[in-house]
């Protein structure tokens, strides 16, 4: 299976099914009216029914090749860098505090455009901007270190 | 007399230093946003939200709705500088804007579409100053079933534009209605989908689908091939306006751009962009040389330009009196209210004056600053092109990031708008419209919360919808509307409108 499409048409019917699982276990009418379970049923009722449409009609006509839609050497390098790069951050920030988790991923960023000195710098002026930005004049709490950080 | 009374207490409150600055910031965002092709008006909208969230209510609204309508403005610069649109809503500038430009007239193009711009807006926002009290009004008079009707007539609309496909559609917007049934569910206080998680139990957060879906997705297929490219240099500009003869066509043209920009608005799933193919088309037939057009006629630039700003005021008449969004950067637009505390509907007129006349006033202001910041600083405006996406990739980047975390301050945010954005990503790629999905998300509280009232009110019996008049008409009309798509598109004639406005 090379076609793309099929594989989000499963991704669908996958979540509907679920979907229709779970609101099962809810209650579809009440003596107060309809339940919790009422409206998340019809919805996956009708997901699963249209994702078989699609994945009826999709395997036929609207065929998208993989190897055509999906990027390839560099550009697939770029964006598992900037996908491994964002969950670098959530790992590192909690522990080592923002400043650290964001030059890190920031410097994985920039590498792939700058030498590894500019990237560093950018990195560190980058997230010192947005460290002020959003710490100092916007009051909003990011993850420190131990030295507050 | 009383709209004029409201209008005054408006300025008074847009007027202040304060929201001024903020009006000032919105605008220059919308409009760098505008300039920066590959950014679109939602993305950006919901790139920026964070930087909201320390705002009053009034303050964060003027400056949201500022890059709203200030990205309308920036995206015409590159349209007839480099022949890049910065935003879809460009497009179709691009086709006379950087004729003119070659000929030495991007000056004159410019102008025009300034000028344009800013009567446009003006019209729309006199527009929805005049019509939005008395709408807002009589849709007090509506109960949940009214409402109900307009949610799924809006969706319909929507969907049935929409995409390349109907089925695309509406697995979409099941989709966006599925997250939103994520969390505790209003009426019987029940967890749902929830997985024992807690973080789940509270929902996902809009700004996180959002910048996921818009932000995220539309960064990772930038980075696919934009890494080390760079824009060419804009041409100078010289010369702001049209010649002599030029200037009672082009005034015409912005006259009918006005007009249809601001009905288009009102129409839910339209976009800005469609509002500007409309305009065109009308502008080359109604031409005496329709051969001019594509090789630099000012009336092809004046029409589109006009109706895709007056399409922004008009838009805001269906969010601020009935409370429903009718394109994706409305649906934007409409989070950040909810995310604010503020609900639009018919009772926001009535109940926060101050606010919703504030942000009215405010678009007046907006729209002259543009005008003024545009016209002598075109050259400035078409620079930031320059700017390398490499490095504009990674401050977009930390800006989600770091925008997302600060939601609840934790991480779950952080990971739930990643998996969102690999899911638009491949959306994308397959070409399902993400409009839907983020509508749907929007407005399923409503329209579960306004199904099962009306299914209380009705003892269970659906048909008591085509009883009342008003749902009755607009079930009626959203049928019409579903049927005449489906027929479409089993016999291949659908229109081929994509949520090109993100």
């Amino acid at each position: 299976m090379k076609n793309l499409g099929v594989y989000v048409g499963y991704f669908f019917l996958l979540i509907g099914s679920v979907l229709f699982w779970e609101s099962k276990s809810m209650s579809y009418y009440s003596q107060y009216g309809p339940g919790p379970g009422m409206m998340p049923l019809w919805t996956s009722i009708f997901l699963i029914a249209f994702s078989l449409v699609y994945l009826l009609v999709n395997s036929k006509k609207d065929i998208y090749q993989i190897s055509e839609v999906l990027p390839k050497g560099k550009g697939l390098v770029n964006i598992l860098v900037s996908i491994g790069s964002c969950i670098l951050f959530m790992i590192v920030a909690p522990y080592a505090g923002f400043v650290i988790g964001c030059t890190l991923m920031l410097f994985l960023l920039l590498i792939r455009g700058y030498k590894w000195y500019w990237s560093l710098g950018l990195a560190l002026v980058i997230t010192i901007v947005v460290y002020v930005i959003f710490v100092i004049l916007l009051q909003v709490p990011l993850p420190v270190n131990d030295f507050g950080w | 007399m009383e709209t004029f009374d409201y209008l005054l207490l408006g300025f008074s409150t847009a007027l202040t230093g304060a929201n001024l600055v903020y009006c000032l910031i919105g605008v220059t965002l919308g409009e760098i946003i505008g300039v920066l092709p590959g950014l679109g008006p939602v993305a950006g909208t919901a790139l920026l939200l964070p930087l909201t969230y320390s705002l009053e209510p009034v303050s964060a609204i003027i400056m949201l709705s500022g890059i709203y309508y200030g990205s309308m403005y920036g995206g015409t610069i590159t349209s007839v500088l480099i022949n890049t649109p910065g935003e879809s809503a460009s497009l179709i500038t691009c086709f006379d804007g950087y004729p003119l430009a070659k000929q030495g007239r991007a000056g004159a193009a410019l102008g025009i579409a300034s000028i344009g711009s800013f009567i446009g807006g003006i019209f729309s926002i006199l527009g929805l100053a005049l019509i939005g009290p008395t709408l807002a009004n009589q849709a007090l008079k509506f109960g949940p079933p009214e409402f109900f009707a307009l949610v799924f007539l809006g969706l319909s609309l929507l969907i049935g534009l929409m995409g390349k496909s109907l089925v695309k559609g509406l697995i979409g917007a099941l989709f966006g209605l599925a997250l939103s049934f994520v969390g505790l569910d209003i009426s019987s206080g029940v967890a749902r989908f929830a997985f024992g998680n807690t973080n789940l139990v509270s929902g996902f957060n809009f700004v996180t689908l959002a910048m996921g879906m818009f932000g995220m997705s539309e960064l990772l297929q930038n980075a696919e091939n934009k890494l080390v490219s760079n824009a060419e240099n804009p041409p100078k500009v010289k010369g702001l306006f049209p010649r002599r003869d030029e200037w009672i066509p082009c005034l015409k043209a912005c006259g009918r751009g006005s007009v249809l920009g601001f009905f288009l608005g009102l129409i839910p799933g339209t976009t800005a962009s469609i509002s500007t193919i409309l305009s065109y088309s009308l502008e080359k037939k109604l031409a005496k040389d329709p051969s001019r057009f594509g090789k630099g006629a000012l009336e092809g630039v004046a029409g589109p330009e006009t109706a895709n700003n007056a399409f922004c005021g008009g838009a805001l008449v269906p969010l601020l009196t009935l409370g429903i969004p009718t394109s994706p950067v409305i649906t934007i637009l409409l989070g950040a209210f909810i995310m604010h505390g503020v609900t639009p509907g018919p009772s926001l007129f009535q109940n926060d004056p101050k606010l919703v006349w504030g942000i009215i006033a405010s678009m007046f202001i907006g729209n002259a600053m543009l005008l003024i910041m545009n016209l002598p600083m075109a050259n400035l405006w078409a620079k930031i092109t320059l700017v390398p996406f490499r490095l504009l990739f990674p401050i977009i980047f930390v800006i989600m990031v770091v925008g997302t975390y600060s939601l609840n301050n934790n991480m779950f945010d952080v990971g739930a708008m990643i998996v969102f954005g690999l899911i638009g990503y491949f959306l994308k790629k397959t070409d399902f419209p993400l409009a839907p999905i983020i509508l749907t998300f929007v407005l399923g509280e409503l329209m579960e919360k306004t199904l099962i009232q009306s299914l209380v009110m009705f003892e269970g019996n659906l048909l008591l919808f085509f009883k009342r008049p008003i749902s009755a008409t607009i079930l009626v009309i959203a049928i019409v509307i579903i049927t005449w798509s489906v027929i479409t598109s089993l016999k291949n004639k659908r229109l081929n409108l994509e949520d090109s406005e993100i």
